[in-house]
């Protein structure tokens, strides 16, 4: 299997009014391609940390990390700002859309870093929508004026309309209700299955169960892994052995 | 401590910017309302102050010419019973005398010569400004406007000439005196050692004598009236006499010219200043609350009432209103100094700043309570705020109408595209920067049409009534010989006969009267704008702040008196000049014939020159020497000749150095304001934006893309404003010169304003704006994206 990602000895270190708290301890990571990677750990263990350090949206403190073979922890903020363009994709908690925006121009502005052809982006944008189920009388609309499922779902297809190499997800469906983050979830797993590699923050198992291998973070560390295969709905065995990791874990 | 200061000290910890910039702005404001002020009130007065400090008495009259008879009893037969005071003097004086000043040469209308006497006489002393007490002889004194524009030190040499006698002395000083210190007052006074002023005297008192009567009138007596009977009194004892009168004010008045169109430029200015801190008062007034909604809800909520709230936005406003406007009104005694050069050069007075009460109280007073008033209003909304709407929605909700910029179908580049979806989506903000440019280039412009009217290239029409290269002026006898005589030489060209004498009207109002051949030879259009100029014998034009201080419409009949004669003549047009205090006029010779015989008048012709250079000194040397040609050919019979290009020189000099002066200080204080507004409306809608930005930079943008957008979002508001306000300013600046050049005789405004010069000050300000918001846009880069995700 290719890997995407590759750190090694990664640090983050905050200095809290001269306190120095060391968040990520020497961490030697590889993120695989097509991998649904999940991310779990107690609230304050560092998953969102190390989730953009990966990503290249934050500069560790030591160590490095590849990406695809290009070491990021080098480049400058705006070589980082242009790496992300066409590498990564985002999809956060708060959805984070640009609330003046319609819906089809906050995946335009992602779209047009990378594509110069506004007829192709267009066309490619409302397939992607369509795709997250987001049909075309909502384009219009502000995202002040869709629901939060919604909201997330364009988030997703805004993470996806530069054909990243990774989705990076941190709680895609913290402040969702169980059933639109059903949907949310679903969305992910649908993209996953064509190909697309997924790195994903969560706290709850539900969501953890759509990976496909399981890092547990812990004191700043990888504290264990997990690999479960294939995600199918209502495998009890897999969930099993999920819960099992868990348990053993502390979770 | 009481809650409202306790809120207001956290504001202005948490506002620390916003509290600059405004505070800036306020400064110029008040420091600029200073200024102008200064002038009216502390810089204006000084030529009234010296003058009772000089004993300069209400008037003078002066005798030449024709002395013999006047002893001091008969003058104070004729004088005494009307005056409280006077005092006579004689001294030397020479009729149209060129002086060197400046670059160029001065003519007034005469230059006295005294002795050092007239440091102690009892009336109208000289008050030395500054002197060189180790040049010991053959010393002069000159008026103190010689030194701060005519470009003299002590030490130097100064030399005149008279009837081909060159005169040589080395200045020893400069003095402060009323009646003869100015190029605008139409004399000129210097003092010579009493050896030197003695071999002088032998030399050329025979024709130079001038007795000079200063008087302090009695109380009642009209000033008019009493010039015009001693002046008829005066001609009995002697016919030859020349008798001159001046006032004092009109010298007063010839002398501020200058600093109170100063004064008033920098009020408009200020006044615009004014207005557009008035508006960002109130955009930032109303961010505050909206950026603080949530926490002006739970301070409610917990017991503040929306008058504690008030209250800190008053004690916040209030106070940097009068901090800033202490300091300004220092920084305006500060800056006094350099604008009092300017108007030094002007009065020919020395001068130096003091404390004046209105200049300190007005602009501290104008800009608190302007404060006040702005803080009161913005600040309504306050009262409205729900406590649990304001909890819960917290900043008001957006309302989104429209889709501006659709990105899908838009064919401009994206960080164009997003700079004007941030355009369409801050209407506020463009309306502050339309006006604020805005008025900053209409301040720009008029600067602009100042510096090219009276610098670069001199309007000379407000200057002098009638424009012309020069005149000669001969004998009756060889009057029609010289008219083809003049007519037929190649390098010039134009010749009219125009001559000046001086008219009453009322028995008290002198108007200096242009007796013209030939109307349609003028050279001044623009001297005419009202009605038109005389053509038949009994018509006239008078100017038109005589006409509206005396209440003569156009097709009235006025009584005019020359002499002993008078006539009826129907006013025909208004014309319109800032010489003699306005009071003008103008009439064929055929009119004028009514009431002296113009047949009998010696020849006085103007004249253009065919070969004008865009220098001035240079034509006044190529006049020169056309007048020393034509001075050989009729020797004897040349009365007087006249170079313009050599007396406007002189006189433009303060012009000059003033105006360049206000166009840069104009286009500095502009470009600051629009700095400063720029930094306060980016430093808010950053403020607004942050989250976008960060989305932004999540997504892959860079910090200069988004600043660049930022920055592009204002540029149409600048770009309409420089427009709207470039065009209006280039058609509405005479209109609006005028109606403050009114008050100096000048009634309808034909200024050039140089389209190349306003479209390089459209283009430098929209150059500018963009640099300055680029320049502010840098705390995008602060921004950063995972900050924003984290916290929440
Ligand atoms: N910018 C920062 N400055 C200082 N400390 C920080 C910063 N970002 C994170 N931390 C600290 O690092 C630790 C890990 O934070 P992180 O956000 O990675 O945790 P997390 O595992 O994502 O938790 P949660 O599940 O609550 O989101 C926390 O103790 C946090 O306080
Ligand atoms: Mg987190």
């Amino acid at each position: 299997m290719k890997n995407i990602i590759e750190t090694k000895k990664l640090c983050k270190t905050f200095s809290n009014g001269g306190i120095q708290q060391h968040v990520l301890k020497n961490i030697d990571l590889e993120i695989y391609e097509g991998d649904f990677t999940i991310i779990m750990g107690a609230s304050g263990a560092g998953k969102s940390t190390l989730l953009y350090s990966l990503s290249g949206m934050d500069k560790p403190t030591l160590g490095s990390v590849s990406f695809d073979g290009t070491e990021i922890t080098k480049m400058s903020t705006d070589e980082l700002a242009i790496f992300r363009r066409s590498n990564c994709g985002f999809v956060f908690q708060q959805v984070y859309l640009v609330e003046s925006m319609s819906v089809l121009d906050n995946i335009m502005a992602a779209g047009l870093l990378v594509y110069r052809d506004k007829k192709v982006l267009a066309k490619k944008a409302g397939e992607i929508l369509k795709a997250v189920d987001i049909d075309e009388p909502l384009w219009g609309k502000f995202p002040a004026q869709i629901s939060g499922g919604e909201a997330q779902r364009v988030g997703i297809a805004r993470a996806l309309i530069n054909d990243p190499k990774l989705v990076f997800a941190d709680e895609p469906t913290g402040a969702l209700n169980s059933q639109t983050g059903k949907a949310v979830l679903d969305t992910l797993t649908k993209f996953n299955e064509k190909g697309q590699s997924i790195v994903m923050v969560t706290h709850d198992i539900t969501s953890a169960r759509r990976g496909n291998r399981i890092l547990y973070v812990k004191d700043g560390e990888i504290a264990g892994e997990c690999k479960l295969g294939k995600y199918v709905t209502g495998d009890k065995e897999r969930h099993q052995k999920l819960n099992d990791f868990l348990a053993k874990m502390g979770w | 401590m009481n809650k409202a200061l306790l809120l207001t000290k956290s504001n202005l910890r948490k506002n620390r910017g916003t509290s600059i910039g405004l505070f800036l702005l306020m400064l110029i404001a008040t420091s600029l309302i200073g200024v102008s002020l200064l002038i009216f009130f502390d810089c204006y007065p000084t030529v009234r102050k010296t003058a009772e400090r000089l004993n300069s008495g209400d008037g003078f009259l002066q005798i030449y010419g024709g002395v013999d008879g006047f002893t001091d009893e008969k003058i104070d037969e004729i004088i005494g019973s009307e005056t409280d005071d006077y005092y006579i003097y004689r001294n030397l004086s020479y009729r149209n005398l060129p002086l060197t000043f400046g670059e160029g040469k001065v003519i007034t209308g005469f230059v006295c010569v005294d002795d050092s006497s007239a440091f102690s006489r009892e009336m109208n002393r000289f008050e030395v400004v500054n002197e060189d007490t180790s040049i010991t002889e053959n010393y002069i004194y000159l008026p103190f406007q010689f030194n701060t524009s005519g470009g003299f030190e002590t030490g130097d040499t100064f030399e005149f000439e008279y009837t081909g006698k060159k005169h040589s002395y080395t200045v020893r000083g400069f003095v402060d005196c009323i009646y003869g210190g100015c190029n605008n007052t139409g004399c000129f006074e210097l003092l010579l050692d009493d050896e030197s002023f003695e071999k002088l005297w032998d030399e050329a008192h025979d024709a130079n004598e001038n007795i000079v009567i200063i008087y302090d009138l009695k109380e009642g007596v009209n000033l008019g009236h009493f010039n015009i009977n001693t002046t008829s009194e005066f001609l009995k004892i002697n016919p030859y006499a020349q008798v001159f009168s001046d006032t004092l004010d009109s010298v007063v008045s010839n002398r501020t010219f200058i600093g109170l169109i100063i004064a008033v430029s920098i009020l408009v200015l200020t006044s615009l200043i004014v207005v557009a801190v008035a508006m960002m008062l109130a955009n930032c007034i109303s961010n505050y609350i909206q950026e603080n909604m949530k926490t002006l809800g739970a301070l409610k909520a917990i017991g503040y009432t929306g008058r504690d709230i008030k209250a800190s936005l008053v004690i916040w406003f209030m106070s940097l209103a009068c901090v800033s406007s202490l300091i300004g009104i220092f920084v305006s005694y500060l800056f006094m100094p350099l604008f009092a050069g300017i108007m030094i050069g002007q009065m020919g007075l020395s001068y130096s700043v003091s404390f004046n009460a209105m200049a300190t109280l007005i602009p501290f007073g104008y800009v608190v309570l302007f404060t006040l008033i702005v803080t009161l209003i913005a600040s309504g909304k306050i009262s409205k705020i729900q406590p649990i709407v304001a909890l819960r929605e917290g900043i008001e909700s957006h309302n989104f109408k429209k889709n501006h910029v659709a990105l899908d179908k838009t064919s401009m580049s994206l960080n164009m595209s997003l700079a004007m979806k941030t355009f369409f989506g801050n209407m506020k903000q463009n309306v502050i920067t339309f006006f604020v440019v805005g008025f900053m280039v209409f301040a720009c412009i008029i600067s602009l049409l100042m510096y090219e009217n009276f610098s670069r290239k001199p309007k000379l029409d407000i200057l002098t009534t009638e424009l012309c290269a020069g005149v000669v002026a001969c004998d009756l006898e060889t009057k029609d010989e010289m008219r083809d005589y003049l007519e037929s030489r190649n390098d010039i060209t134009n010749v009219r006969e125009i001559i000046n004498l001086d008219f009453y009207y009322n028995d008290e109002v002198k108007l200096f009267s242009y007796v013209v051949k030939d109307t349609s030879k003028m050279n001044n259009k623009s001297l005419c704008y009202k009605g038109r100029l005389p053509g038949h014998d009994n018509e006239v034009a008078v100017s038109g702040a005589f006409a509206k201080a005396y209440g003569f419409e156009i097709g009235d009949e006025i009584k005019l008196d020359y002499g002993d004669n008078s006539y009826n003549y129907l006013i025909t047009g208004f014309i319109q000049t800032t010489n003699n205090a306005g009071r003008e006029a103008l009439l064929t010779y055929e009119a004028a014939d009514h009431v002296i015989g113009t047949d009998n008048i010696p020849g006085w012709f103007w004249f253009d020159m065919v070969d004008e250079d865009e220098d001035f000194n240079a034509n006044a040397d190529t006049l020169e020497t056309i007048l020393d040609d034509i001075k050989e050919d009729y020797g004897d019979h040349i009365v007087g000749t006249m170079n313009f290009y050599e007396m406007i020189g002189g006189s433009m000099t303060t012009f000059k150095s003033i105006s360049a002066m206000m166009l840069i200080l104009m286009i500095t204080i502009s470009v600051i304001v629009i700095a400063l507004i720029l930094f306060l409306l980016i430093k808010s809608l950053i403020y607004h934006k942050r989250k976008d930005y960060g989305i932004y930079k999540a997504l892959g943008y860079t910090s200069g893309s988004l600043m660049l957008q930022t920055a592009l979002s204002f540029m149409p508001a600048v770009i309409a404003s420089i427009i709207v306000f470039s065009i209006g300013s280039y058609y509405g600046a005479n209109p609006y010169m005028s109606t403050f050049m009114r008050a100096f005789g000048l009634m309808k405004c034909r200024f050039d304003i140089p389209v190349a010069g306003v479209v390089i000050i459209g283009v430098g300000l929209a150059i500018v704006s963009f640099v300055l918001a680029i320049l502010q846009t840098r705390r995008i880069k602060k921004i950063e994206a995972y900050n924003m995700l984290i916290a929440d």
